[in-house]
């Protein structure tokens, strides 16, 4: 008998008065003792539904299970083992299921833990819930031995940190620490390591696996990126808009997929794509035509302290970069979060003030221009976003954003050969014509982002900074994204400034990368070389932690 | 798909925000009740000269027929009406255009007719009402159509040998649905008159706050530094400033004008406002779609009114509402204290007259007491819809 046994389960949400979603629809599934599943699908796959579902952490009010069992081998505490099922237990029971038996950990560290609590205390308030004899030094001392486990150096001294003191990482592995206090038999983690960096994420991955194989636990593991699932599974579901499409051994869906929903998904991840034959511009730049150079770029923000704010030291964000951005190129600016990297993006558009430093535009200064003067330059040098959310007015119509800035700088003669030049240019991005006339609201994350970009284009620009716009999306959307981009600089003689964490994306994409760190660069040159044979320590480590999809 | 599905879904695609919100508001009771007050205000204020007039509406004199209260129509009753006009007209027109665009134009229209009634509209200084009853009595006119309520609201009834302070439908000649106040004057016609004051008062104390903290707010939040630590103290000068007092002054030097009252308070109560919109605008300079405008060399004016201000004007329209009901408490309060206009009939100093009275009569106090509470709950209601109508995570509904 399995652990966990999923058989049938709907999970329906209520959406307004009559209105219903079947976010899980019909999934069955088994998890064995000490066995690793993975759940991967995209966004609004229903996979975090179905999570929540096991646990039954979703609100009563608007969920309901027409259908379905979930079955669980509950191994009691007080001695002896029931099957039961989550969907049917009363809240009693429930409430001893839960964090004893089947703990979860979720995606965001940072809102996670309760931040007026020190992480001790939250250590020992789980344990003894579910272990009400346990005496309180019994329990601090299992906190203790709970936070070793999962790698906090010095336990004892950080057992009364608040969690503001803590990383992300540390906080994750509290989350852990606080998840396997009660010794579950079974861990849900949903996208445990989404929000960390790679390096953080590697080391979070081993210790997830270490700590099985010494307690034994199942864990269900939800997560969207092939790469993840690869490290971590034993058994991998796809699924698909409420359910499961494909599921069996790792292996045996990673290399040999049958459902074309899993084909594809798996043909879009960046490592799978079929990497474009090298570019070469039409016009033969010169090996020193640069678009930018960059000479000695510091961006500082001041560390206030004291009663007269005065300024005590500074955090560099960008440090002293030197930097030549070749014309026609794709280059690749890739770091850990913290590393400056979207700042410096910013600092080369002048979008934020640098400290010191000179930026030329194809030897024009632009370093102590005002916002006025640089009007002219802002023509030439455009931005993209990350968040699709956020990189549209949501108050403007497409047609009123995009050629607001032809407007501004003269381009078309009059506001018709403005809407046809949008126009253009939307179709340029495989999007429709009418698209125009709606409001952001209307469309997907990766049609917002197809926007942003045409809004960077219709101004013709000679140099586009992408600050992650691809980091949002799943992965199908990536790929499409990816390819558009370079098609449009086959078309137009473009240069682009690719900052991105995805080392995946950089080696499918880019001609030159710089990988950053601390505000400084630490290695600069060819994309094959730098993710081929990497010189520098940091950029070494940086390429191990990558999760490789290639078993 | 049905034809009305299709059509929802068209009407969806064109809505903008300011529609949507509406929407969203209206759609509970409470709202809908509030704005029904708030409607029937209009109503009686725009059309209070037809509600409530001792001067015949129609008469015919000799096979002649004229209308004579339009000859003593003042400035006031002109503007109310051509603004409901204009209201209407903007509604109604089929041509689409934002809510913004509309709003502006309102407002034009509405400086333009002020400024020319003041100029053209010269009613005759002197009124004696007891005249026209004396007219219809002694048949001069051969038919006449009288207002509902035929009493003007400073018609103190000389010709009437009630005494004052009668009950609401005591038995007389001369028959008041809610009484009389201390000179005879009938109750409902200055409820009925008094409620312009309610509605002018909201709006434009409001209006002047609302002007004055977007422009003061915006400038602080979008340049921040410098500019938002000086605004922060101006703010904190003007919060320090006890109104009241303020008013009782001016008050004193320059006398009992319900407009000067109102641009006090609209000039007194913006800081409210200003500290929604700063901590507005210093979200909003920091996001995408703002940096975005940024680096396609935007001009300034376009980047804070086109792409911060309708995006950050949620949280203000909700304190708007609000600041509409505690306008029309603090000028209850001041008339109450007896510190109102002396002629125009008002609420509070309707309240008033009816403390100072020797005996308590329950009319004096009942009616304006429940026409503040009605209006000041309307405007409230709205403003509580409307909040959980602009961010659903407020929402007491799940």
């Amino acid at each position: 008998m399995a652990l966990l046994s999923i058989e049938n389960l709907q999970t329906h949400l209520r959406v307004g008065k009559k209105e219903i979603i079947k976010a899980v629809d019909g999934i069955n599934l088994e998890i064995n003792k000490g066995e690793t599943y993975c759940l991967v699908g995209e966004s609004g796959s229903g996979k975090s539904i179905c999570a929540l579902s096991v646990i039954q952490l979703l609100p009563t009010g608007i969920s309901l299970h027409p259908e379905g069992k979930i079955l669980f081998d509950w191994a009691k505490k007080e001695g002896g083992s029931a099957i039961v099922d989550t969907l049917t237990l009363e809240d009693d029971d429930l409430r001893k299921v839960r964090g004893a038996s089947i703990a979860m950990i979720f995606q965001e560290p940072m809102t996670s833990l309760n931040p007026v609590l020190n992480i001790g205390e939250q250590i020992v308030e789980a344990i003894q819930l579910h272990h009400p004899d346990t005496s309180d030094s019994a329990a601090k001392a299992q906190a203790i031995e709970a936070m070793d486990q999962v790698q906090i150096k010095d336990a004892a001294r950080r057992f009364s940190d608040f969690p503001h003191q803590l990383s992300g990482g540390q906080r994750q592995r509290i989350m852990i620490a606080m998840a396997l206090a009660c010794k579950p038999d079974l861990l849900i983690a949903d996208e445990p390591t989404t929000a960390l960096d790679v390096t953080v994420q590697a080391e979070i991955l081993t210790l997830m696996k270490d700590l099985q194989k010494d307690i034994g636990m199942s864990i269900l593991f939800i997560t969207h990126d092939f790469g993840v699932v690869a490290q971590m599974a034993h058994t991998v579901g796809v699924m698909k808009q409420g359910k499961i499409v494909e599921q069996g051994k790792m292996r045996d869906v990673l290399m040999n997929p049958q459902h074309e929903y899993t084909q594809k998904l798996l043909a879009s991840v960046p490592e799978n794509l079929e990497k474009p034959a090298k570019f070469i511009p039409e016009k033969n730049h010169a090996d020193d035509d640069n678009v930018f150079e960059i000479k000695d770029l510091n961006v500082w923000f001041p560390i206030r302290t004291g009663v007269f704010r005065k300024v005590s030291d500074h955090i560099r964000a960008v440090d002293g970069v030197d930097l030549n951005i070749k014309r026609g190129t794709i280059l690749s600016l890739v770091g850990e979060s913290g590393c400056g990297k979207t700042t410096l993006g910013r600092a080369i558009i002048q979008l934020q003030e640098p400290t010191s430093g000179s930026v030329k535009l194809d030897g024009e200064e632009l370093v102590g221009l005002s916002n006025k003067e640089l009007v002219p330059y802002r023509k030439r040098m455009q931005i993209a976003f990350q968040d699709p959310q956020s990189s549209l007015n949501p108050r403007l119509q497409i047609v009123t954003t995009l050629i607001e800035p032809m407007t501004v700088h003269g381009i078309g003669e009059n506001k018709e050969e403005r809407i046809e030049r949008a126009a253009k240019v939307l179709e340029e991005m495989q999007l429709k014509r009418d698209h125009l006339w709606r409001y952001p609201h209307e469309f997907s994350g990766g049609q917002k982002q197809r926007i942003g970009l045409a809004r960077a284009l219709v101004l013709s620009p000679e140099f586009i900074v992408c600050d992650e716009i691809t980091s949002a999306l799943d992965v199908s959307v990536q790929a499409e994204i990816l390819q558009l981009l370079l098609e449009i600089r086959k078309k137009q003689d473009l240069t682009l400034l690719f900052i991105t964490h995805n080392i995946a994306v950089v080696e499918y994409l880019s001609d030159e990368t710089v990988v950053m760190k601390a505000g400084k660069i630490v290695e600069q040159g060819l994309t094959t070389d730098v993710c081929g044979n990497p010189q520098q320590a940091y950029t070494q480590k940086l390429l191990e932690a990558v999760p490789r999809l290639n078993l | 798909m049905t034809n009305k599905k299709i059509e929802m879904l068209e009407h969806k695609r064109s809505s903008g925000f300011v529609s949507k919100v509406a929407r969203e508001t209206f759609a509970g009771w409470g709202a809908k009740i509030g704005l029904l007050w708030v409607v029937i205000l209009t109503i009686l204020a725009v059309f209070s000269p037809f509600l409530a007039n001792t001067v015949p509406l129609l008469v015919s004199k000799q096979g002649e027929i004229s209308a004579p209260f339009l000859r003593y129509f003042n400035v006031e009753d002109v503007i109310f009406l051509s603004g409901f006009i204009i209201l209407l007209f903007i509604i109604l027109t089929p041509i689409k255009k934002s809510f913004f665009k509309s709003f502006a134009t309102f407002v034009v229209l509405m400086t333009i007719t002020v400024i020319v009634a003041n100029i053209f509209v010269k009613p005759p200084a002197l009124i004696i009402y007891d005249d026209f009853r004396l007219k219809q009595n002694q048949g001069e006119y051969d038919w006449s159509v009288n207002a509902p309520i035929p009493y003007s609201a400073r018609d103190y009834m000389r010709d009437s040998t009630d005494t004052p302070l009668r009950e609401p439908l005591a038995k007389s000649d001369f028959p008041h649905y809610m009484g009389t106040e201390e000179n005879g004057a009938d109750v409902m016609s200055r409820m009925i008159h008094a409620s312009r004051v309610a509605l002018t008062i909201g709006f434009i104390a409001t209006g002047i706050a609302l002007v004055i903290g977007i422009i003061i707010g915006g400038l602080m939040g979008y340049f921040s530094g410098i500019v938002d630590m000086l605004g922060m103290r101006l703010l904190e000068m003007f919060e320090s400033v006890p109104v009241l007092f303020l008013l009782l002054t001016f008050v004193a030097f320059f006398g009992r004008n319900i407009y000067l009252i109102m641009i006090i308070i609209g000039l007194t109560s913006w800081s409210g406002y200003a500290r929604y919109t700063r901590a507005e605008f210093l979200k909003l300079r920091k996001q995408e779609y703002v940096q975005a405008a940024i680096a396609s060399g935007l001009p300034l004016r376009s980047i804070l009114f086109r792409h911060i201000l309708p995006n950050g004007i949620a949280p203000l329209l909700v304190s708007v509402s609000f600041g509409v009901a505690s306008a029309i408490m603090a000028e209850a309060t001041l008339s109450f204290l007896g510190l109102g206009s002396v002629d125009a009939p008002s609420w509070g100093g309707m309240l008033n007259q009816s403390l100072k009275a020797s005996t308590f009569n329950w009319w004096m106090a009942v009616y304006p007491g429940g026409a503040i509470f009605m209006t000041v709950f309307a405007y409230n209601l709205i403003g509580e819809a409307m909040r959980d109508a602009i961010d659903p995570t407020t929402s007491k509904r799940s």
